[in-house]
């Protein structure tokens, strides 16, 4: 999702690491420790796991401790695995897809799972008064139960609908223990739900303190094995506390308060990396940060220079990345290659404005604005990497005449500016939910949703590939039609391209197994604490 | 008018100021740029589901009946649910008010017990070593940013030399005590620096004053002249610092609750009003604003007890 949260510094490693760790996670359990606890530092608290509900990262990283998905994403965030489904089968030319249910599942209140709850699970989060993703599961017309399998028949084939079976929203909650809740409304017993909810993940919520804690306790009916049939999770207790402050939670960690933290700061990797006592992790990520541009031919009754193409790719080639990921950064990001991440599937990577002044000034030139202009970017105040990427900005663009006003504010204001198109240009960055690159490109590329970033940029045949992708289930064609968006985005260049950044967690040498996916997740259930 | 009556027109002056209070802040966190909803939903929610949910939390309504609403609420001590939490404002609030009472209270003891002997010695010495000593060295103390002062304090006695946690708050009241005792030092030595100073010139004040000679005069003993002229002079001069900076304590508790990882009202308010949560916002503005109202009411009977020209 996109990220507005301040003190969001996060890095890329562009590497396999993740991947490789996770594949070794399993395996890596022969010699994991049972038991014990691990204390994490989070930057901000969750603030309401429902997973149909919710839009919030702080959630979403986490629920995946407490519910289980009929499929789960694997290590690198690009296919799925199985999860409470054991297999899948697509049929009726991508209209039918029937799933196995995974046999002696138990939620975690030790009440079996059934047909009936996935039936009902998949209802509640298609249901288009429910939530901000819905439209995930769109295309479903309705969902049958037979037994131990499950039937969803589609109105049209869809080439998301197995990548959406993994993702948060999709989570199989128990009907019954919902439905029993107390509250006369949906939304009254999901907010008693949440307070307590129940899920067949590794993790069970037994105490929360808001803003200040969450407990979780080991899931003995949690289904999963580690590859040498050891009962996950591994670990008997498992604590968050909040700690927002960036050097506190450092503090802690280094003191042995925490055995692990989220988000380190960039300008702390390379002292954490060089303490024997830690273990920093640089997990590859889709993350992508940018700045968005409003190409409406006119902002607030005055002519926009960013309206022109030709403006656009200027900014681009007068944007040095390397030397902006040098500084903000500290050399761990990578240049975008393409408004998607390199971690996002059918990722189709071109060399993306390189560095080139003469270039820059020339189509300034082209464009009737070899003067210069006045481009004001507004940022939330207190992230200091997007502060220090516009600095940057500033000076590398009034090498082209470009004089760059920087506005400061909070994430309310920021984002009234930007629902209202009245920006001209604001930091942000995206992470992917979902291992495909259908979600990226509805927010980037296909205007209908939310013109295209709230940019105002369109383009038909970018609309028409997007809407044709979605139904298509030949692999070979949809990449071809991700292929052609991303050239056709690219080009017109309704971004300025930054970078990708991995997500730096730094651990206690004694931990091991923590795995974050690209998608974000935090998973624990292979995290074990050596004695 | 007796006392009692004074103390009664006393409360009865506050409940006009709450109400005030309460349409001030319900009307302005409603002027802020941005709204609950948009900060909820975060950036890509589309039109539809922002409309929606707008209208689900009955923010479509007139601020007129909103305003209508939220003071026949307020009136039952009702504050209606968080908009990011989800949860009753109530609940949030109880959890963490006596988080933030302790540490001010604990803030503002270490003040006293800092500045009232220091302020002494220094009046007592006044512009010889000891004095320009603690004076210079309060100085550092009031101009140091609260934030920097932390980061340095948990460094040097948490992280370092391990004698303290790193923030965070812990359980049970004994841990509590443990967990606070740096972020209220932290608070208390800024404040300790301001009433150290007030109090240095007002026990300067008094012993040049002209009934302090005399009371020399008339061969009373430096003793008694400090204990019923000084200390009474000092004690007034307290509390009315402590009064007046029973609000500045609490803001500078939200900083200091950030630093600590103390999870008080502090950082719930500054959340909040980053997250544009009326309720939180309204409900917590009012209870401060009780606090302070009930600081300076017990601060004037103090006075008036101390000093019985004030008048309560």
């Amino acid at each position: 999702m996109i990220s507005t949260i301040p003190l969001t510094r996060r890095a890329t490693l562009g590497g396999v690491m993740g991947l490789l760790a996770l594949q070794a996670g399993l395996s890596q359990a022969q010699a994991a420790t049972t038991g014990g606890k691990l204390v994490f530092g989070r930057y901000a608290d969750s603030l309401f796991l429902d997973p149909v509900l919710t839009d919030a990262n702080v959630d979403i990283w986490v629920m995946t401790n407490i519910y289980d998905t009929l499929l789960l994403p694997t290590a690198n965030g690009q296919g799925t695995q199985p999860g409470l489904a054991t297999a899948y089968e697509i049929t009726d030319g991508g209209k039918t897809v029937t799933l196995t249910l995974r046999e002696g599942v138990k939620f975690s209140d030790g009440t079996p799972l059934s047909a009936d709850d996935v039936v009902w699970s998949l209802d509640r989060a298609r249901d288009p008064k429910a939530g901000p993703w819905n439209s995930l599961l769109a295309s479903v017309d309705h969902v049958d139960a037979a037994g131990n399998t499950v039937v969803l028949r589609l109105k049209n084939p869809d080439a998301t609908i197995i990548p959406v079976l993994a993702t948060f929203n999709t989570a199989i909650l128990p009907k019954k223990a919902f439905e029993a809740m107390p509250g006369d409304t949906m939304d009254d017993k999901a907010k008693a739900f949440g307070e307590k909810p129940i899920g067949t993940g590794p993790f069970v919520l037994v105490e929360w303190k808001r803003g200040s804690s969450m407990k979780l306790r080991r899931n003995p009916q949690y289904w999963r094995k580690a590859d040498n049939g050891q009962a996950l999770p591994l670990l008997d207790e498992l604590e968050f506390q909040i700690i927002p402050d960036d050097s506190t939670r450092l503090l802690k960690l280094k003191a042995g308060e925490l055995d692990g933290v989220e988000f380190v700061p960039f300008a702390r990797v390379k002292e954490l990396q060089a303490d024997p006592n830690l273990r920093m992790e640089l997990w590859p990520s889709t993350r992508v940060a940018y700045l968005t541009m409003n190409v409406r031919p006119t902002l607030n009754g005055a002519p926009n220079p960013l309206a022109n193409l030709k403006v656009r790719q200027a900014l681009n080639y007068a944007m040095n990345k390397d030397a902006v990921i040098g500084v903000t950064t500290l050399g761990l990001g990578k240049p975008m290659r393409s408004f998607m991440s390199s971690a996002t599937p059918l990722f189709a990577p071109s060399p993306l404005y390189p560095y080139d002044l003469a270039k820059a000034k020339a189509l300034l030139a082209e464009a009737g604005m070899a003067g210069g202009f006045d481009l004001t970017c507004l940022t939330l105040s207190g992230n200091q990497d997007n502060l220090t990427n516009l600095t940057l900005a500033q000076q590398m663009w009034s090498a082209i005449g470009v004089r760059l006003k920087i506005e400061q504010l909070d994430n309310p204001t920021l984002t009234a500016h930007y629902r209202a198109g009245t920006f001209q240009l604001r930091t942000a960055a995206w992470t992917d939910d979902i291992a495909d690159p259908s979600e990226i490109t509805s927010y980037f590329a296909y205007f209908p949703n939310i013109a295209s970033l709230h940019s105002g940029w369109q383009d038909a045949r970018a609309d028409e590939l997007y809407l044709a992708s979605q139904r298509e289930i030949d692999p070979a064609k949809r990449a071809a039609q991700y292929t052609e968006i991303q050239s056709i985005y690219n080009a017109a260049a309704p971004i300025v391209y930054l970078y990708e950044t991995p997500y730096p967690v730094a651990f206690r040498a004694k931990v091991k197994g923590f795995v974050q996916i690209p998608l974000g997740n935090n998973i624990f259930e292979m995290a074990s604490v050596e004695k | 008018m007796n006392r009692a009556g004074a103390i009664a027109g006393r409360i009865a002056q506050i409940v006009p100021t709450f109400f005030l209070i309460g349409l001030v802040v319900f009307v302005l966190a409603r002027l802020l740029p941005g709204d609950a909803v948009s900060a909820m939903l975060g950036d890509r929610a589309t039109d539809e589901t922002v409309q929606r949910i707008t209208h689900q939390l009955g923010l479509d309504r007139s601020i007129l009946s909103q305003l209508v609403a939220f003071l026949a609420q307020a009136a039952q001590g009702r504050f209606g649910e968080s908009l990011a939490f989800r949860v009753p404002v109530a609940s949030l609030i109880v959890e963490r008010l006596p988080v933030t009472l302790m540490l001010t209270g604990m803030a503002t003891l270490i003040a006293l017990c800092l500045a009232l002997p220091l302020a002494f010695v220094a009046a007592m010495t006044a512009n010889r070593w000891p004095d320009i000593l603690i004076r210079t060295v309060f100085q550092v103390g009031l101009s140091s940013p609260v934030f920097f002062v932390g980061l340095v304090l948990l460094t040097i006695f948490a992280a370092g030399l391990h004698l303290f946690p790193v923030g965070g708050y812990g359980e049970g009241f004994g841990e509590h005590l443990y967990h606070l005792f740096l972020p209220a030092l932290t608070l208390a030595l800024s404040f300790s620096a301001v009433i150290m100073r007030t109090l240095r010139g007002s026990i300067l004040a008094v012993l040049r004053a002209e009934f302090v000679d005399f009371a020399r005069a008339k061969g009373l003993s430096s003793r008694v002249i400090l204990l019923r002229h000084v200390l009474r002079s000092a004690a007034i001069t307290t509390v009315t610092l402590v009064g007046l900076h029973i609000g500045s304590l609490l803001g500078g508790a939200v900083i200091t609750e950030s630093v600590f990882a103390v999870p008080g009202v502090g950082r719930l308010m500054v959340d909040s009003i980053f997250s544009r949560d009326y309720p939180v916002i309204q409900a917590l503005t009012l209870i401060l604003a009780v606090l302070v109202s009930l600081t300076f009411l017990a601060t004037d009977l103090l006075h008036g007890w101390l000093d019985p020209r004030t008048g309560v």
